[in-house]
């Protein structure tokens, strides 16, 4: 395979992660008021787990392969649920709290606006191998 | 799609029969040039350098059609990603805009290979001999 566009493998792979870790994001926002799930529980807050994975050396024939990374996992947050006053809620319990998700909006936004920063600054660098290939290629043009 | 078609007409019908024509020329010359006679032919194409050079001049085209087949199967992963995405395959839309970016690029790497083998062609047929 040639290979025309520096890290491109590896910004294509960033771009997949950081959608999926939006997608997380934009369900974890979704569900911030969700008192009840299929296991009875409150909806508890996902969390996107990055890693780095060596791409397989087949098709690259320099020493140096590129690290890409993937989503390894996408795991519960752990904090407990915000307890809420409300009695006359259909999942009060027996003391009138009620168990709400334990998203904090706020945090999700912040989430959001690292996410789509590294989403823009991996087009820039695929934008940026892009140009230098195309400059390189004008080399021979006169 | 255009392009493709574009493609295997060039590597069959501008390409090769110039090197061709070109090829079996070349290294006879070469021989003759350095020893100045017939007798040591066999033993100079013995020698690794020349015989190398003959293979590096024998593999050129090949290299020129594997190099244009490779352009050709771009355009046809971008073309399928392509409509992957339009057709809702779950193609996500950053790998089919790559895809195409990249066979773009590798065909305006193949367009400039083309026009560098051309100019070299018609500077040989303007020189004087």
């Amino acid at each position: 395979m040639i290979k025309l566009m520096p890290g491109l493998d590896s910004s294509a792979a960033a771009l997949q992660a950081e959608r999926i870790r939006l997608e997380v994001i934009g369900q974890n926002i979704a569900n911030s008021n969700t008192t009840k799930t299929a296991s009875g529980k409150p909806y508890e807050r996902q969390i996107v787990k990055f890693e780095t994975v060596l791409q397989d050396k087949l098709g690259v024939n320099s020493e140096a392969v590129p690290l890409l990374v993937k989503v390894a996992k996408i795991a519960k947050d752990t904090k407990p649920p915000k307890e809420i006053y409300q009695p006359g809620h259909p999942d009060a319990k027996p003391n009138g709290m009620v168990d709400y998700p334990n998203v904090n909006v706020h945090e999700e936004m912040a989430d959001m606006i690292a996410s789509s920063r590294a989403y823009e600054a991996n087009l820039a660098a695929i934008k940026n191998a892009r140009s230098m290939t195309l400059q390189t290629l004008a080399i021979g043009r006169r | 799609m255009t392009p493709i078609s574009f493609n295997s007409g060039l590597s069959s019908g501008i390409y090769s029969p110039e090197l061709r024509n070109l090829r079996p020329q070349a290294p006879k010359e070469n021989a003759k040039g350095i020893d100045g006679g017939e007798g040591l032919d066999p033993s100079l194409a013995q020698m690794p350098g020349v015989s190398n050079l003959n293979q590096a001049q024998v593999g050129f085209d090949n290299v020129l059609g594997k190099f244009v087949n490779e352009v050709n199967s771009k355009q046809m992963a971008a073309g399928d990603a392509v409509t992957g995405l339009l057709g809702g395959k779950n193609v996500p839309l950053h790998q089919a805009m790559i895809a195409m970016e990249e066979a773009s690029v590798s065909f305006q790497l193949m367009v400039e290979v083309r026009n560098k083998l051309l100019e070299g062609y018609q500077e040989l047929l303007r020189m004087q001999v």
